[in-house]
């Protein structure tokens, strides 16, 4: 049984890798302009010199020629070279891991933790002003982008309290502003979903007797509905993390902070092919290893789960 | 935008990131009544802020024009330009000469000079990074094409190279003069292989100490430093340490400045600039780039602006000072030519040429035969409205700039569908003539940099040009080395472009530098973007 899971799950995210990393080759396919040019037309090069970088990047060969190259080499575990930097792909992804995958766990620590709180207060308090209050932060954690929350943060706390740095990376003192940032934006979801679903839990008949039976209403919210709504919140982060763990553009931006997201948004803009195809992979990849994680944790939460693995 | 590289490379990345820039403005006038000055952080060393990620480090290699800030300190170069005088001096190489025909240039180089490595400086070193930038393996994005028509380097004897072209070209000492073609040490280079650019050695009055790709780049003092340019204001670096970092939203730096988490910023937005200018403790270094003015091309193939009268008529209806007010808070030179006016050669000549005169230009339109025959706003001909296709790109206030010109058009009665597109799309765009106008700049300190412009085989001729005596002249300027004889041809092309109306130029390009009020000697080299960082002290270290 189990071995059959397993193996259903594997064969799923091998699918999903492809589909990944052949939607990428395709979207890059599909944008216009020539990397060659891009990389040459400011320095001058003839128009002969252009078209020797072009076929040298292999651009002139047949698409289906060129794609089957990018998935050999891909299945062969080689990432390829920069078009743009000319360095190998796997050592400049690798290079950007440890500060996006800090800011990813910082970031989703606080969301969760924020919007777990928050959620569970709202239901509690039920259409009492607390209620209100907790879904209009969620809302303005929802609506709030990142570019502006991050400058307003920076305006407060670095420049006007003078309290944490506002750019770069290193000690953890560094982190707190963009997973802070990053973090409220996440607990909006965290917080209406965990509050949903703790007011659909305390309604149903397993919560009516156990408080019948005279449990603590603490007990009762803590150990019997939450556990309930954690499932779902579980799911909602774990996509959510899978999708951190590719680079928060905007926040790396604003904090000056490097990451995965930066180098992404560079590679698509000069359309250095290796480059994104590195990153889709490593980003496929973490999503699915992210959310096969989730789906074995709901299992164990959620004993019914197990008898039909999705 | 920095030497021969576009902008596209210097805001493209973030160019979809917008700051709330008003709310930031009244929050930093709030914060800077509330916060003091910070403290000056220990001993000899600074915080320079890079304005963009660098697309790759390798002067070598890469096209970056943010590479050359650090770097400038860390590579020494054969001559170096003089930036008050344009004159070349001496360098590496002590002295120089070219043969009559200007094919073979013979560099004499200094003795005793060491890389930081220890390896010593010697002709083969010269040799073997001519070599390496020219290789086809290294995939130069820059650094060959500064060569022009090289052909082969050759060791004549231990401190002799000789330099051999195929044919004259007349930017080479230029080109030897930038970081681009600075020298670097062959046991480094054959040690680190494709890891070279984490690992630079060079021989300058800085040490290449430690980079993490994307968040800092350290510089440290070289002690034994000892042959600096003429031009080097010390002997030896005054600083112990400086460390570069990233600020590429623009509407970090000011703050970054603010908080003491940065001494230097280059790219500050004009607003902000104008604020810190008010403030006791920071200055605005505000530095001309030569080069190529931001323009909008004309696209001189397409209908209806294949009539001269069309492109004039829309010049005289540019109201620069306005948009240079409005855009850049009158931080930047209007631009009347092609050419920047902190170039070489630059023509003044084109100020008389086509200042705004809407009634002159509206006239131009009806004797073209455009006229508002429907009563829409908008003149048409043969029942076609004239409305032209303008093409922007997301950085350099392009987006801005093209609003007012749509604006100021409007008013002689022509209309502009207006489309941003990233800077691959422009190029295939501009490259097949859809357009009827697109901007671009490009700083470089020669002017042959007007022959990727003009010239009617360019990568950049967007203005579709194709006049025998315009290849002619930057052909020719190209060759000769002759200075007057260059100055003479250019102006001849400037005055042309401007003739023909093959452009709407629009401001000369600005460095904004914010500066720390602590940090005192701050030049910069004749490209404008790179600082001569061995001169810089601090008043309290």
């Amino acid at each position: 049984m189990i071995v059959r899971y397993v193996g259903r799950r594997v064969v799923q995210a091998a699918f999903v890798l492809w589909l990944a990393v052949t939607l990428a080759f395709v979207a890059m396919q599909l944008t216009p302009g020539d990397p060659a040019q891009a990389l040459l037309a400011a320095s001058g090069a003839t128009p002969e010199e252009v078209a020797a970088r072009r076929a040298r990047l292999g651009l002139d060969d047949p698409l289906p020629v060129q794609y089957v190259r990018y998935l050999s080499d891909l299945l062969r575990g080689n990432l390829g070279q920069s078009w743009l930097h000319g360095r190998p792909v796997g050592r400049m992804i690798l290079e950007q891991l440890p500060p996006t995958l800090e800011l990813a766990l910082a970031a989703m620590a606080i969301g969760v933790g924020v919007g777990l709180g928050l959620g569970l207060l709202g239901a509690v308090r039920q259409r009492s002003w607390l209620d209100t209050a907790v879904t209009s932060v969620a809302v303005v954690s929802l609506s709030t982008p990142t570019s502006w929350s991050g400058i307003l943060a920076i305006l407060l706390f670095s420049l006007h309290l003078g309290w944490l740095p506002s750019t770069g990376a290193g000690d953890l003192r560094h982190l707190v502003l963009p997973a802070l940032v990053l973090g409220f934006a996440l607990s909006g979801s965290v917080a209406r979903l965990v509050r949903a679903r703790v007011v659909e839990v305390m309604g149903e008949p397993f919560v009516l007797a156990a408080r019948a039976r005279g449990l603590p209403a603490w007990r009762v919210l803590f150990i019997h509905a939450l556990r309930a709504a954690f499932a779902p919140a579980l799911t909602v982060v774990a996509l959510q993390f899978g999708f951190l763990l590719g680079g928060a553009v905007v926040t790396e931006s604003v904090f000056a902070r490097r990451g995965l997201g930066r180098l992404a948004v560079e590679a698509i803009l000069w359309q250095d092919l290796p480059v994104v195809r590195g990153i889709v992979v490593f980003g496929a990849l973490a999503y699915i290893l992210v959310n096969l994680a989730a789906d074995l944790a709901l299992g164990w939460l959620d004993p019914r789960l197990r008898e039909k693995p999705a | 935008m920095k030497p021969f590289f576009p902008s596209a490379i210097r805001h493209a990345p973030f160019a979809m990131l917008h700051s709330p820039f008003s709310i930031l403005l009244l929050l930093n006038l709030l914060s800077n009544l509330l916060a003091g000055c910070s403290a000056p952080p220990p001993g000899g060393r600074i915080v320079y802020g890079l304005t963009l990620a660098p697309s790759g480090l390798d002067p070598h290699v890469n096209a970056s024009s943010e590479l050359g800030i650090p770097l400038t300190s860390v590579y020494d170069t054969l001559v170096y330009r003089d930036s008050a005088t344009g004159e070349f001096v001496p360098g590496l190489a002590e002295r120089w000469e070219a043969s009559g025909d200007g094919l073979v240039y013979t560099f004499y180089l200094r003795q005793g000079v060491t890389f930081h490595d220890g390896t010593p400086f010697n002709a083969e070193a010269v040799r073997f990074n001519l070599e390496r930038i020219t290789s086809a393996d290294l995939a130069s994005q820059k650094a060959r094409f500064m060569l022009g028509p090289y052909e082969r380097a050759e060791v004549v004897d231990e401190y002799t190279a000789r330099i051999y072209l195929s044919e004259p070209f007349a930017p080479f000492l230029d080109s030897l003069s930038q970081v681009y073609l600075g020298l670097a040490s062959p046991t480094a280079v054959k040690q680190w292989g494709a890891d070279y650019q984490l690992h630079q050695v060079g021989s300058g009055p800085f040490v290449f100490a430690e980079y993490v790709p994307g968040d800092h780049l350290l510089l440290r003092r070289n002690p034994d430093y000892a042959w600096g340019p003429p031009v080097y204001g010390h002997k030896k670096a005054q600083l112990e340490e400086i460390e570069f970092r990233i600020f590429t939203d623009p509407a970090t730096r000011s703050p970054a400045l603010e908080t003491g988490e940065a001494d230097v910023v280059g790219e500050i937005p004009p607003q902000d600039a104008a604020r810190l200018k008010e403030s006791a403790d920071f200055r605005i270094e505000a530095i001309p780039i030569p080069g190529v003015s931001l323009m909008f091309f004309m696209n001189t193939a397409r209908p209806p602006l294949d009539d001269v009268r069309v492109r004039q008529a829309l010049l005289y209806g540019t109201d620069r000072p306005a948009i240079i007010s409005a855009v850049f808070r009158d931080t930047s030179p209007v631009a009347y030519g092609p050419l920047a006016a902190a170039t070489f050669g630059y023509e003044p000549a084109v100020r008389q040429i086509a200042a705004y005169d809407p009634a002159r230009g509206a006239a131009l339109l009806d004797e073209a035969g455009w006229s508002d025959s429907d009563g829409d706003g908008i003149r048409d001909r043969d029942g076609a409205p004239l409305v032209l296709d303008l093409y922007l790109m997301g950085w350099g206030n392009m987006p801005e700039v093209g609003e007012l010109l749509a604006a100021q058009w409007a008013s002689l009665g022509v209309g502009v569908k207006s489309q941003v597109v990233s800077y691959p799309e422009a190029l295939q765009v501009a490259g097949e003539g859809q357009h009827h106008l697109i901007p671009f700049n490009l700083s470089g300190s020669d002017p042959d940099i007007l022959r990727k412009f003009f010239h009617s085989q360019a990568s950049f001729n967007w203005s579709k040009v194709s006049d025998a005596e315009l290849d002619g002249w930057l052909e020719e300027a190209a060759r000769t080395s002759d200075q007057e004889e260059r100055a003479a041809l250019y102006s001849q092309v400037q005055l042309r472009a401007m003739d023909q109306a093959l452009v709407v130029p629009i401001r000369d390009y600005v460095n904004l530098n914010g500066v720390n009020n602590r940090v005192q000697g701050l030049r910069f080299d004749s490209q404008g973007w790179f600082p001569w960082l061995i001169d810089v002290t601090l008043e309290n270290p």
